[in-house]
């Protein structure tokens, strides 16, 4: 199999576009939610233009590996979301690697995050480094697990492979195993996307931090690419639950251009729907006690692990 | 001095003390009913507030020095002592020679005055003796050796700039102990405190405080005023207070001057002041809320903050009620269309805030944040003389509309809400229970609101009176004492904020919790940086 270069060229610009707008909605509609009017949902765009044109202000103790975590953050969520099918099922890195490449280049990211929270010395990067390996440390099981139930049932680790053998006849869309899969890897995204109940994205107060207290040290364009990855991030684990779990309506190779567009359409929806739920759950939620949180992630381990062996139950 | 001079109620406790303490006590009297002077020797003064104490259930308020020694020589330090069961003021005045600018510490026997001591060896470099920690507090540790509370030092000096180490911080040390410094400049609106956590991990070892980083002077200032413009200066000391403050330094004036507002301007002063505790309550009530992350009800409370501050500025012209106080009175009166300007708002705000409520206690998540988070111990809030909001949420029973009926107090029924377990939750709960309270109040003022003037004249103070003047703030309890001078001035504005009294209280409120927790902890406490620092 080639590498398609439209696919490819498609699916980056998918996931460089729609990520800023996808934050952006979430936040909007969160804003609404709650009374407020909100920021407009394109203005992460502004946001990130604004950034890449600022100078940049770091700290004398930082060394090269804080310069360097920013491209490393961005370019593993980038290559992790070209592995995803989004609009059609071969995605246009399928030959790398399937679900453990992406779970792999995710942590590797996440990996170099930490240490650019660390390398400027300033306390609160250490804090926000500390806890989010704490969080990662259980947040990452709980996601292969869940990834893995659907993938025994699918014969395959290959995420092209599994989103087409679930639109097969044969897959059942309710079958228990699958929704326990699903419950796991909702509570995995709403950690490793720093939302609440896990994280508070829209805080000020630094001692509460997580994913934020290590971009604190950040400005300029580095803090464009931090910005920018953790929304692509998003969109990438994001696209795993709708279309590993749901793909109705993903286009097959070769598909026609209306497939493609039925396709695009479905896939915006269900994102939209997904995007929806997690700001309710935002809403009308407070922030757990941090040292509760891995109790919550504990649970989405044992969900996934019961999603497992229900693969073997239920067969 | 004849016992006639004061309240039925302080009698007793008045013949006591001058029969067991006969010989020891110089001389007293008393200027008003609720207040008593008592002048004697440094030595005497802890058996005296230790008798006050046992015997009586008094507390030391406030701890100050005055420099008079344009007049007699000496300076002048004095003991606050509030009996509230009695609803009175024993205040004790000391002299302390120039020769020999020393005075004996009670910290170690009252932790509560701690910062209040060290206070006044810093403005007026009388050294304390046999205080347990005797270093700088009002003023930075690159502070020269002058004390700007005496009267030789000029308002307009000009010290050199900042250099060299502000504050030496104690760490904790031991393997894997973190110290994280947060400030002393926020995110956020908020004024400049230095925290030092030292931290295991998550959890809280050790926290210390650095405050004064905004100390401006202003009870230094206040000397260089004629007293009707210490109105205006009385309303900046805490923005979230104006009214407060400016009342209670009107309250000391007027108790000086011997002069009693009218019923009407009372009542007002009444209404202004529940409309400053329900802003605030409210306000705190979603603030708490949005530590937790629960922003939803932040929004809901600013919503009807907002709507408080426009019937504010309705009222008064001002959203913070700037302006409204004035020596004798209030500057406004309120026409028919105000005064039910404020009757829809009590309505709307029951009706809302209750939902509000609602919203917050139907929230599990939001209960866990706040239940046994940052508890207050009743003990340590004792020790500490932890007042005010923090206080009643810790077993501090004492409110001074209660205790000291000042303003239209004695005219309206309310309860004052007091919990014991002294956590976040409690803190919540005293605001919530205060806010239908000050409806209630409101209403009632409101039902019976008096006719007549909003003020009388106060016309020029004589020299060499003293007064205390005091409110009982939506922090807690606010004392002004003042000593007047000729030519309608100050020689001295004593400025006591409840703020002042309760910061070392979040060092042991946050012990044993854990480092995200901080934000909502001190959220609870809410305490004035200006008003401490002034």
């Amino acid at each position: 199999m080639n590498l398609d270069p439209l696919n490819f060229l498609g699916q980056t610009l998918a996931l460089l576009l729609l990520a800023p707008l996808l934050s952006g909605c979430i936040k909007n509609w969160k804003a609404k939610l709650q009374n407020r009017r909100g920021p407009r949902p394109w203005q992460v765009y502004f946001d990130i233009a604004k950034f890449l044109r600022k100078d940049m202000v770091i700290s004398e103790h930082a060394s090269w590996v804080f310069s360097f975590a920013p491209y490393v953050v961005f370019l593993t969520a980038l290559l992790a979301g070209l592995m995803v099918p989004m609009i059609n099922a071969p995605a246009p890195l399928r030959l790398f690697g399937g679900v453990l490449a992406v779970v792999g280049l995710l942590a590797l990211g996440r990996f170099f995050l930490a240490l650019g929270g660390l390398d400027p010395a300033s306390a609160f990067g250490g804090m926000g480094s500390s806890r989010e390996m704490t969080i990662s440390a259980i947040a990452e099981p709980a996601m292969m697990l869940a990834i893995f139930t659907v993938a025994i049932t699918a014969g395959s680790t290959d995420l092209s492979q599994i989103a087409q053998s679930t639109q097969s006849a044969t897959w059942k869309l309710l079958n228990p195993a699958h929704v326990l899969a699903f419950a796991a890897m909702f509570v995995v995204l709403l950690a490793e996307t720093g939302r609440i109940p896990v994280d508070n994205p829209a805080t000020h107060l630094e001692l509460t931090m997580i994913h934020e207290a290590m971009l604190l040290e950040y400005s300029g364009r580095y803090l464009a690419f931090m910005e920018w990855g953790a929304s692509i991030k998003q969109l990438v684990l994001m696209t795993l639950l709708v279309n590993v779990f749901f793909p109705v309506g993903l286009a097959g190779p070769q598909a026609s251009v209306a497939a493609l567009g039925i396709s695009l359409a479905a896939y915006l929806a269900k994102l939209l729907a997904l995007s929806a739920v997690v700001v309710v759950v935002e809403t009308t939620n407070a922030k757990m006690r941090l040292f509760r949180v891995p109790d919550l992630l504990s649970t989405a381990f044992v969900l996934a692990a019961l999603a497992l062996l229900s693969t073997f139950l239920f067969q | 001095m004849n016992p006639s001079d004061v309240f039925p109620e302080l009698q007793p406790i008045l013949e006591e003390v001058t029969k067991r303490f006969n010989g020891r006590i110089e001389s007293s009297f008393a200027p008003r009913l609720n207040e008593v002077y008592f002048h004697a020797r440094m030595d005497f003064v802890s058996g005296f507030c230790a008798h006050l104490f046992r015997k009586w259930g008094g507390r030391l308020v406030s701890v100050f020095a005055d420099d008079a020694r344009a007049g007699t020589g000496v300076f002048h330090l004095y003991y606050v002592m509030a009996l509230d069961a009695a609803h009175g003021f024993f205040i004790l005045r000391v002299p302390i020679s120039p020769e020999t600018p020393e005075f004996l510490s009670l910290t170690d026997a009252m932790p509560a005055v701690n910062w209040q001591e060290r206070e006044i060896q810093d403005l007026f470099g009388l050294k304390l003796r046999g205080h347990p920690n005797a270093r700088r507090c009002a003023l930075h540790d690159d502070w020269p050796e002058v004390y700007p509370l005496r009267k030789d030092f000029d308002l307009r000096t000009v010290l050199p700039p900042f250099q060299g180490v502000r504050h030496k911080f104690r760490e904790v040390e031991g393997e894997g102990v973190f110290q994280v410094p947060v400030g002393p400049v926020h995110a956020g609106i908020i004024e400049p405190g230095h925290f030092l956590f030292s931290v295991a991990g998550e959890p809280v070892l050790y926290l210390q405080l650095r405050m004064f980083y905004v100390h401006k002077g202003t009870e230094k200032l206040f000397e260089s005023l004629p007293i009707p413009h210490g109105v205006r200066l009385a309303e900046s000391i805490s923005g979230d207070s104006s009214f407060a403050h400016a009342t209670a330094f009107c309250h000391a004036v007027e108790r000086a001057a011997g002069v009693e507002p009218p019923p009407r301007a009372r009542a007002l002063r009444t209404v202004c002041l529940e409309l400053e505790r329900l802003y605030n309550h409210i306000a705190d009530v979603g603030a708490i809320c949005t530590d937790v992350a629960f922003v939803t009800a932040h929004m809901h409370a600013m919503r009807l903050k907002e709507r408080i501050l426009r019937v504010n500025e309705q009222l008064t012209g001002n959203r913070l009620l700037r302006g409204m106080a004035c020596l004798g009175g209030v500057r406004f009166d309120f026409n028919a269309d105000q005064l039910r300007a404020i009757g829809q708002l009590a309505d709307e705000l029951e009706r809302e805030f209750n939902d509000l409520i609602k919203l917050t206690s139907d929230n599990s998540g939001l209960l866990d944040r706040l239940e046994g988070t940052g508890v207050l111990t009743p003990k340590v809030a004792r020790d500490l003389g932890v007042v005010g909001i923090a206080g009643r949420a810790s077993g501090f029973d004492h409110d001074l509309r209660r205790d000291f009926p000042h303003a239209f107090y004695d005219q309206v029924q309310f309860t004052v809400p007091v919990f014991t377990d002294g956590d976040v939750q409690c803190r919540f709960d005293v605001r919530r229970d205060e806010v239908f309270q000050s409806l209630a109040i409101l209403r009632q003022v409101m039902g019976k609101l008096p006719a007549g003037p909003i003020a009388v004249p106060v016309g020029e103070v004589p020299p060499d009176r003293v007064a205390l003047g005091y409110v009982e703030g939506w922090r807690g309890e606010i004392f002004h004492w003042i000593h007047t001078a000729p030519g309608n001035r100050l020689s001295r504005c004593k400025i006591k904020d409840p703020s002042l009294q309760n910061w070392p209280a979040l060092s042991e409120a946050i012990l044993g919790n854990i480092i995200p927790d901080f934000p909502v902890v001190n959220k609870s406490f809410n305490l004035s940086y200006s008003g401490t620092d002034r």
